[in-house]
């Protein structure tokens, strides 16, 4: 059955009309040759590209005029030249290595911990009363708020970093796993209970891939607050790390190791946030159809 | 009903629990006193606080860069995110820029911004503005690119001008994502207002302050004040936060 | 009673064409349409998907305007929507934050009158589709012939010269569409404006109209317009009716072994 005209009318697409007076228009002609597609990508790369250029041009010139001291804002050349230095030297991926460490093993943990108590939380009424208040309540805290005690109690070193991580990863991975299995629509659990599903089957066919794009936002939300967490109690209190290196650089006026290190915690956190997209492609590929 | 007392009764259980087990630990010197204190010691602690003007001007501070800080992020947040949300190119020439920022961590901000701008009150207000500005800013595109088509035509029909469509269309379709949004920067902005406070070090004063004064001190009584209250007006805001968006969504149809 | 009355307008198609292009080829979608509507008359057209009304209802109403030929309101040019047009379309399209009474306030947003003429006329027109006691209610609140009549009501607000109605009943239930048709019609009545009516139902379309333009699709054009010569209110178990009906029906069986 060919689509109505009349629908392809009403829903053409058009972005939002504001208050058109005028009668005729001929709607924007879109780039419909064969290379048509390749140009439009180029202009789009080319807008995006628009703003960050400006603002380095800014940059340079602030930096070329001296409208501000060079301690405060070094010349993007010197970060070149800084970065070039600190990759040389092998300090950088000291520090990559044990803040990624630290981002890593706190997401492993406190995600575990997180998934079961979401788990528990939305299978068992139960569980869920007697923990989920407390949980909440905790919640208000910002995690950072805990780290002065938490210095006091485990010191300073290594395990400090990572319970801090940790528990900055559990909250929401466990409020996150909750919602995503308690919104798993109820007709699927009851087509696996009628052809008589073992539990270990329920979980793994219907709940794991029903609650899998709730779970995908809430690993997001993890990550977030890891690496939250990770780049502030190395800002703290840290003698390596991608933080302290900031921290330190700070302290010395070197600011251009400053940018540096803050360039690579963001490409960093883009290739983090690929590889979950990815993932997420990969095993939610079928997310187009609606269920 | 019956159910819902259990359900609150329940809730009490755990945090009761451990409070019981803390305080006996304590008491019967299971554990170094030193580190962990009793309750009744963060109790007193407390009241002596609360008889200090420190710690009133330590909370009105904090409260102020609080505010002060989320009112100007949101406020940007909103306009740049009805204008992303509205024009396409602006979202082309914005949104790049915007998403590749976002992916360095709010803290990473911290050091640069206090080279730029000092340690003092106006870069913590900048920085708790700019950690508001990328959550409400998303919100708000996402309001406003679900104004449905069929509104906007009835907007056309009835000749309304730029600024009415803004106003009566588009602000008022979007305010469930942008009250939602609010909701979540309320948080986040008090998050960055008590670790700036920890981090960037000064003569001012703030609830941050006084809880890092306590751990400088191994005051542990005072860190865990000040924890509870930094807790207790985050959660005391998200509570009238909710209650606000309620009122104003009334229009809501109730789900289920 | 009502202080000021509506004019009714003429309108005048003629020769209208309207087509896309479809990856570089001409899809005709309304082909030479010509049309002429008496002031105070009540038009339906019917037809079959893709024959192209809604189309013509969009364009009468200036939310299209690519087409060739001309559409006249009183031999003006139309140009873009105006509020001489009022429209009610499938969808109640009532602003959902607003309540019934605000949601017809909206049709005067643009209108010269003064705030307390506006309020009069927003309670005069609740009244007139029978919501009075409504007025403060939400959209959500109503039921889909309640919000349907709230959406009439707005369209008829700043007293329109034509009022344009797609497919209005098209998402109700059949008890509720029924009685809705008879609403119309007494509203119809009651303010003596030109109406356009599209409709797939064709009971409904020789109910309301006057004459009832048939349609045919690929591409759109006029294939006959039948005369509706019986008085009103129209009895639907009138034998003159069911004939009516069932030669307009009997159009679209031959388009269908066609």
């Amino acid at each position: 059955m060919n689509a109505s005209v009349d629908d392809a009318a009403i829903f053409a697409r058009q972005g939002l009309q504001i208050a058109q007076p005028v009668a005729r228009h001929v709607a924007q002609p879109r780039l419909s040759t064969r290379f048509g597609w390749l140009a439009q990508y180029a202009a789009n790369a080319g807008l995006g590209l628009l703003l960050p250029g400006l603002l380095l041009a800014l940059w340079s010139v602030t930096c070329q005029r001296h409208w501000v001291a060079e301690q405060i804002l070094p010349p993007p050349a010197a970060v070149v030249d800084a970065l070039y230095e600190v990759v040389q030297s092998d300090e950088l991926l000291t520090h990559v290595r044990i803040t990624l460490f630290r981002l890593a093993s706190g997401l492993l943990i406190g995600g575990s911990v997180g998934l079961v108590l979401g788990f528990g939380m939305a299978l068992s009424e139960r569980v869920k009363a007697y923990v989920l208040p407390s949980f909440q309540w905790l919640a208000q805290l910002p995690v950072l708020g805990w780290i002065p005690l938490l210095i006091i109690f485990v010191g300073i070193e290594e395990p400090l970093k990572v319970s801090v991580v940790s528990i900055a990863a559990c909250v929401p991975m466990s409020l996150g796993s909750m919602n995503a299995i308690r919104n798993i629509p109820r007709n699927l659990v009851e087509v696996g209970r009628v052809f008589q599903f073992s539990v270990w089957q329920l979980i793994r066919r219907v709940v794991l891939p029903a609650a899998a794009p709730g779970l995908f936002t809430a690993l997001r939300q993890s990550v977030t607050q890891a690496w939250l967490a990770v780049i502030f109690v190395e800002l703290l209190s840290s003698s390596e790390g991608l933080g302290f290196l900031m921290a330190y650089s700070r302290s010395l006026a070197q600011i251009d190791l400053v940018i540096v290190a803050m360039l690579v915690i963001g490409v960093l956190g883009l290739l983090i946030e690929g590889a979950l997209q990815l993932l997420e492609q990969g095993l939610l590929g079928w997310r187009r159809s609606v269920f | 009903m019956k159910s819902l007392e259990s359900w609150n009764w329940r809730g009490w259980v755990l945090p009761v629990f451990l409070l019981a087990v803390w305080q006996l630990a304590t008491a019967q010197h299971w554990v170094n006193t030193k580190l962990i204190v009793p309750p009744i010691g963060v109790l007193t602690t407390g009241l002596k606080q609360v008889t200090q003007t420190d710690f009133y001007v330590g909370i009105v501070l904090s409260l102020g860069r609080d505010i002060g800080g989320f009112v100007a992020g949101a406020l940007a947040g909103v306009a740049l995110g009805v204008v992303v949300g509205v024009s396409s190119l602006a979202d082309r020439v914005l949104s790049p820029t915007f998403h590749a920022a976002r992916q360095i961590s709010l803290f990473a901000w911290l050091p640069l911004l206090s080279a730029l701008a000092g340690t003092g009150e106006l870069s913590r207000v900048i920085f708790i503005a700019f950690s508001v500005l990328y959550p409400v800013a998303l919100g708000t595109i996402e309001g406003v690119r679900s104004v449905s088509t069929g509104h906007r035509e009835v907007a056309r029909v009835y000749g309304f001008t730029h600024w009415q469509l803004l106003r009566r269309l588009i602000l008022p379709s979007a305010a469930p994502q942008i009250l939602g949004s609010l909701r979540l920067a309320l948080i986040i902005a008090w998050m960055a207002t008590i670790g700036a406070e920890f981090l960037l070090v000064n003569d001012t004063t703030g609830l941050g302050e006084i809880v890092f004064k306590g751990r400088r001190a191994f005051d542990v009584e005072l860190i865990l004040f000040g924890l509870l209250i930094i807790g207790l007006i985050g959660g005391s805001a998200g509570q009238l936060a909710s209650r606000l968006e309620t009122h104003w969504l009334r229009w809501r149809a109730p789900i289920r | 009673m009502k202080i000021t009355m509506t004019q009714a307008a003429t309108i005048d198609i003629r020769n209208l064409n309207k087509h896309y292009a479809v990856k570089g080829k001409r899809l005709a979608v309304l082909e030479n349409i010509s049309l002429s509507i008496q002031p105070g008359e009540f038009i339906s057209i019917v037809g079959a998907s893709g024959s192209g009304k809604s189309t013509l209802l969009r364009l009468l109403i200036g939310l299209e305007n690519d087409y060739e030929g001309q559409i006249l309101l009183d031999n003006h040019q139309i140009q873009g929507p105006s509020l001489e047009r009022g429209i009610v379309f499938q969808e109640h399209r009532l602003f959902p934050w607003l309540t019934a009474e605000q949601n017809v306030a909206l049709g005067l947003l643009n209108s010269p009158e003064t705030d307390s003429e506006k309020a009069r006329n927003v309670q005069e027109h609740l009244a007139l589709v029978g919501l009075q006691g409504f007025e403060h209610a939400y959209p959500h609140q109503l039921s889909g012939g309640m919000s349907q009549r709230v959406a009439i009501a707005r369209a008829l607000v700043n007293r329109p010269e034509v009022l344009l109605l797609d497919e209005p009943f098209g998402a109700l239930d059949a008890l509720t569409r029924s009685n809705m048709q008879q609403e119309l019609q007494r509203i119809w009545k009651a303010e003596g404006i030109t109406a356009i009516l599209v409709t797939h139902d064709v009971e409904e379309a020789v109910f309301l109209g006057d004459r009832v333009v048939i349609m045919e699709p690929r591409p759109g054009r006029i294939r006959e317009i039948v005369d509706v010569r019986l008085p009103h209110p129209r009895d639907r178990a009138n034998p003159a009716f069911a004939t009516i009906k069932q030669d307009i029906l009997n159009h679209f069986k031959k388009e269908a072994f066609a």
